[in-house]
């Protein structure tokens, strides 16, 4: 690549990356829904309700028996018409794992690796049309790895 | 600072599947090192997704989501629409990269 070639390249890498600074682009991350606390009271900071009404139209894909504590594949899936997507679990000293807010077109599926301190139960959360939804499965730890 | 991260998405029968990869060691700020002193927490906090300009997907994460975060997300759309994945940390370092629908 000749110089001139990389400056400009350099140059306009810089002036994507300056209209994206963090202020005009994140919100406020919310300190409050991801505190240590009780799944409850995650649920509570985080939903406003301790028990959403359950629905089969959510489904956590999760293996059933994980191996590896630290990098537990899970994807998340709902038929619902979802604005709020939410992952928990039960047992982590922070319950709320992710919280995606769905704009546009996106449909309603994630896809991450989360880490679990123990066997727990995960619960998937969906807010379509302003009320709560949630499906749960456990998940059981085998060997701990951290 | 800004560090980059890995962007793949790719357009199959109109709908795009999209790979994030931050390489970032996600602290939980729960495990204690050899002298049993607390790790400090240390992780990637929030991210936002644009397709062509539009925002298209905010993200918060917590401290339990495994070293070096791989997400997944699926949305419409076809080859050639531009996103824009900026993802920052709790120390707020910024992480982004740009990508063309493939």
């Amino acid at each position: 690549m000749k110089r001139r070639q990389f400056i400009a390249k350099g140059a306009g890498c810089s002036a994507f990356l300056l209209s994206m600074s963090p202020a005009s682009l994140f919100g406020a991350w919310s300190a409050k829904d991801f505190h240590q606390c009780s799944i409850d009271q995650a649920f509570m900071a985080a939903l406003g309700t301790s028990a959403p009404d359950r629905s089969d139209k959510i489904t956590i894909v999760a293996s059933p028996v994980a191996e590896d504590s630290s990098v537990v594949p899970v994807q998340v899936i709902s038929s619902l018409k979802s604005e709020v997507l939410y992952l928990f679990v039960e047992k982590n000293v922070t319950p709320l794992v992710i919280k995606c807010t769905l704009q546009g077109n996106v449909l309603p599926w994630f896809s991450l690796n989360i880490k679990m301190k123990e066997s727990s139960t995960l619960y998937a959360v969906v807010k379509s049309e302003g009320r709560f939804f949630m499906t749960s499965v456990n998940v059981e730890i085998v060997a701990q790895a951290c | 600072m800004i560090s980059s991260i890995r962007v793949l998405a790719r357009e199959e029968s109109g709908i795009v599947q999209l790979k994030v990869m931050i390489p970032h060691q996600n602290e939980s700020g729960t495990r204690k090192d050899e002298q049993g002193i607390i790790i400090p927490a240390y992780f990637v906090r929030e991210g936002s997704v644009t397709l062509n300009g539009e925002p298209l997907l905010d993200i918060e994460l917590g401290p339990s989501v495994s070293k070096d975060p791989f997400l997944q997300f699926r949305f419409p759309g076809k080859k050639g629409d531009a996103l824009k994945v900026a993802f920052l940390d709790s120390r707020n370092e910024l992480f982004a990269a740009e990508a063309v629908v493939q």
